[in-house]
């Protein structure tokens, strides 16, 4: 009898320690990707400027101190105007972390004449370090893609002044972020253009009955070189990669590819929207030839479906994983690259007025300088917001 | 008429009902005057600042791209843009209808009705860099006349802007938001609870009346209840609890008029009574929503799809009156009775609304197929009108290729008469010995489209079918016998000025 009782004290206890164990080794465990160490999720901001601009688009956090902007900034660019017509948005605010206030940055025109078709600010933005600022316009007169013009490329000092604007026929509607290798005195730069041969949004397939999908997008690489104190001239236009899905569309003005990021190796990986992938082009930085559609997709792909959904804007996160952000609901994916597999979701905008929630909310993306959280933006509050642990 | 107040001048009232149905012999008066109210149509507060600028070429400048606006008057020749430099949005929407019933009710017929409203919001970020504020002012002005009244004698009316023709205002309202994640938020003013409770989102594309403001409040509230088109004054509170789970809760004025007797809408003609001499209405509703801020979804699960549950409940300290006693022991429908209602105080009510996304296109993600439900009760049956209101749908978003911003919607409602309002019908009879069916359940269908033809003009057409009218009462113009189930049919229009 009594070794009944020591028999079951062991077991019980032995399944205590097992449990016990199981609970520390789980603990302890390496999480698998970033997302899951973000918990918290606040509003920094309004993005709205003086002069209404609405509908916030990409995010760029400063490096070092440069003209009237600091270190750790953040720009935003606006897509619309005040009367919230898409690609009529003409101006970039500065987010500044000390003081949590939003300043205007630039204000630029609503017709460059270097600019064909105006000024409509979007999701191409960087900042160089020599302090040059370089932001794409895919301008439209009234909102739609009925109206829209081939845009450009525009060039601003440090203290958001225009200088000068790049165009030509391989610059149709700048859309996409810009992948940048910046080496200080010249740098590459890679942009997804998805204006071509863009119908209006009420020109429909007759077979679909939704507006014909058009694969002409293309990513550019530009190569610059930067002379000391003067304006980035443009040495090379490369087109490495075409035939990304494109479509003009009534509510989101167009879908086409969206998020670049440079890997380390010249991989440059693509978000293609429409076609609900995340795509990988070799050799970016020095290929001379453009990758082409092949079975259904331009590159390799590295995640297709599952939680993409209409990806959009993308960057790497700790772990050399990739975080999108989901234009049709308010979720962030991580992908690992290497693996190509998408490791989970996260809802970072809940808004039920949309259907699905979030819905065509979500455009920039960037890291914190601490590399721990990150900035978005919610184009339909019009709002600057953080992620954090 | 109220049946929640049983003061000298109500009671009068119900004398004078009582009289009539005596003279009648009809229990219908019991309801007259009592037609429930709803949420209109909501305006788009965003759409507004989605008006084109092409107002500048002249006064009818704003006709030149009338297609692509989302405002028909644009920018309205610049004050929109202006306005929007301090942070302030100004939207204005008409609605007008017509609905006609071509079999049922007391007549056959139609009639036109329509609502006007302007809502200007400002955004104290914008105006003055004041963080989370939002200051809100909204009017009404209400024409035409109302088919469920004038034809139907229906309960749950047709329309949701059936209201006595009038202009007022309607919201007064400063709203705060506080504490990081903007985790709370207050609003304190003049305000319309059905702007924020009870509310199911699929079900708001119905015409129905019961689609908004349910039937138990709208009956049993005094005046109806602050609800549209009426409003009181009152704080409330909204706190995010933790994922996913919101409280949202406030305290009113118990009455949307400072007066006792008559109805609400005429003895506050204009919206600014401002009562706080009659009771208090409180009201709170606990929020189950997913998905919610930081949900982790994996790629190796089934997604659930997007819903919102809410549990609820108010109460409401104004005297009600019961429905069958007088305050002597004797039935109300007897002669002798004094006419003076039994009082009781106060009453409550509990309630629970679900909204469910049951399938999502993958191919086109704006197209889901949607069921809500809401079902309250008021347990105290024998001192209110209504002890019991359900409604029931599904909703078909984006039902046609490239139709987006379309909806499609089918589904019904469902009202119950108090055990005490039937029983006092069948008393009615046993004195008067005349035509007086107790009043039991009433029922309706309702199939609607909504089209999107612009960004500023919907069209829908609406059909409804309403079983046993106001719980089976009689015929006005036949009283020996009951109104005919109603079948009708109605056009539609919201235009965003």
């Amino acid at each position: 009898m009594r070794n009944m009782y020591l028999k079951k004290w062991a077991v019980l206890g032995l399944s205590f320690g097992a449990v016990f164990v199981a609970i520390i080794a789980r603990a302890e465990a390496q999480p698998k990707g970033f997302l899951e160490t973000i918990h918290r999720h606040a509003t920094l901001a309004s993005t709205s400027p003086g002069n209404g601009d609405l509908n916030p688009y990409a995010l760029f956090v400063i490096q070092q101190d440069s003209g009237v902007l600091h270190k750790n900034d953040v720009l935003v660019t606006n897509f619309n105007n005040i009367t919230n017509l898409q690609g009529t948005g003409t101006t970039i605010v500065a987010y500044h972390p000390e003081t949590g206030n939003i300043s205007e940055f630039a204000n630029l025109p609503r017709d460059l004449p270097a600019c064909p078709g105006g000024v409509g600010l979007t999701t191409a933005l960087t900042v160089l370090k020599s302090g040059w600022v370089i932001v794409g316009s895919a301008p439209s007169k009234d909102g739609s893609t009925l109206t829209k013009g081939d845009g450009c490329l525009i060039v601003l000092n440090t203290k958001g002044q225009y200088v000068t604007a790049w165009k030509g026929p391989l610059i149709n509607a700048p859309w996409g972020d810009i992948a940048a290798l910046d080496r200080g005195d010249s740098a590459t730069l890679f942009v997804s253009m998805s204006g071509y041969d863009l119908p209006g949004p009420y020109v429909k397939d007759p077979v679909t009955h939704y507006p014909p999908i058009i694969h002409k997008a293309t990513v550019l690489r530009l190569d610059l070189t930067i002379p000391q104190g003067q304006v980035p001239v443009l040495q090379k236009q490369t087109v490495i990669a075409s035939g990304f899905s494109a479509r003009a569309d009534r509510d989101n003005f167009l879908f086409g590819p969206t998020g670049l990021a440079l890997d380390t190796d010249g991989t440059l990986y693509v978000t293609d929207g429409y076609d609900e992938a995340v795509t990988a082009i070799d050799n970016a930085v020095s290929r001379t030839d453009a990758v082409t559609r092949s079975d259904d997709a331009v590159g390799r792909i590295i995640s297709r479906g599952g939680l993409l959904n209409w990806p959009l804007a993308m960057m790497w996160v700790p772990g050399h994983h990739l975080l999108v952000s989901n234009g049709r609901n308010g979720q962030v994916v991580e992908i690992d690259p290497v693996a190509k597999k998408q490791l989970y979701a996260q809802w970072i905008d809940n808004d039920q007025a949309q259907q699905p929630p979030g819905n065509g909310d979500l455009f920039g993306l960037a890291m914190t300088p601490d590399g721990k959280s990150f900035y978005y933006v919610e184009d339909d509050m019009n709002t600057l917001n953080i992620s954090t642990p | 008429m109220t049946y929640s107040t049983p003061e000298k001048g109500c009671v009068a009232k119900r004398i004078c009902c009582l009289s009539r149905i005596l003279l009648t012999g009809t229990a219908l008066t019991i309801f007259a005057g009592q037609a429930a109210r709803a949420v209109p149509p909501r305006i788009n507060i965003g759409n507004a600042a989605e008006a084109g600028d092409e107002s500048s070429t002249g006064v009818f400048g704003f006709l030149s791209n009338w297609r692509r606006t989302a405002n028909f008057l644009g920018d309205m020749w610049g004050l929109r843009p202006e306005l929007g430099k301090y942070g302030a949005v100004l939207a204005m929407q008409e609605t007008s209808e017509v609905f006609g019933n071509v079999s049922g009710g007391s007549r056959r017929g139609a009639a036109y009705n329509g609502l006007f409203q302007a809502v200007l919001q400002v955004n104290t970020q914008r105006a003055f860099g004041w963080y989370g504020g939002t200051f809100n002012v909204s009017m009404e002005q209400i024409h035409g006349r109302s088919l469920s009244a004038d034809n139907l004698q229906v309960l749950q009316t047709v329309s949701g802007i059936e209201a006595d023709r009038s202009t007022r205002l309607w919201e007064l309202w400063f709203d705060q938001k506080f504490l990081d994640q903007q985790k709370l938020d207050i609003k304190i003013g003049q305000q319309s609870l059905d702007q924020e409770y009870m509310v199911s989102s699929n079900a708001l594309v119905f015409a129905n009346t019961m689609f908004g403001w349910p039937m138990v409040p709208s009956a049993d509230l005094p005046g109806g209840g602050p609800a549209y088109p009426l409003s009181a004054l009152g704080v409330r509170g909204r706190y995010w609890l933790a994922t996913p789970l919101y409280l949202i809760g406030g305290v009113y004025s118990g009455s949307p008029t400072k007066h006792v007797d008559g109805d609400p809408q005429q003895t506050n003609p204009s919206g600014t009574s401002f009562p706080l001499n009659r009771g208090v209405m409180a009201i709170a509703e606990l929020q189950y929503v997913y998905p919610a801020l930081g949900a982790m979804v994996s790629p190796d699960e089934v997604e659930p799809l997007s819903h919102v549950y809410r549990l609820g409940g108010w109460y409401n300290s104004e005297p009600f009156a019961d429905q069958y006693w007088d305050n002597s022991g004797t039935p109300l429908a007897s002669p002798s009775s004094n006419g003076n209602a039994l009082a009781h105080r106060g009453a409550f009510s509990i309630y629970a609304v679900m909204d469910q996304m049951l399938w999502r296109s993958h191919f086109d993600p704006n197209r889901t197929i949607n069921v809500f439900g809401r079902a309250m009760g008021a347990p105290q049956s024998s001192r209110v009108p209504i002890d019991f209101s359900m409604n029931f749908g599904f909703t078909f978003k984006d039902p046609l290729p490239y139709r987006t911003d379309d909806t499609f919607g089918i589904g019904m409602g469902y009202t119950h008469v108090s055990h005490a309002l039937a029983k006092y019908d069948k008393a009615v009879a046993y004195y008067t010995g005349q035509y007086s069916p107790a009043q039991t359940g009433e029922t309706y269908l309702e199939m609607t489209y909504q089209f999107q033809y612009t960004g500023w003009l919907q069209i829908q057409p609406d059909f409804q079918y309403i079983f046993n009218p106001s719980g089976g009462v009689p015929n006005v113009n036949n009283p020996n016998r009951r109104v005919h189930d109603a079948a009708v049919f109605g056009l539609r229009t919201n235009i965003a000025l």
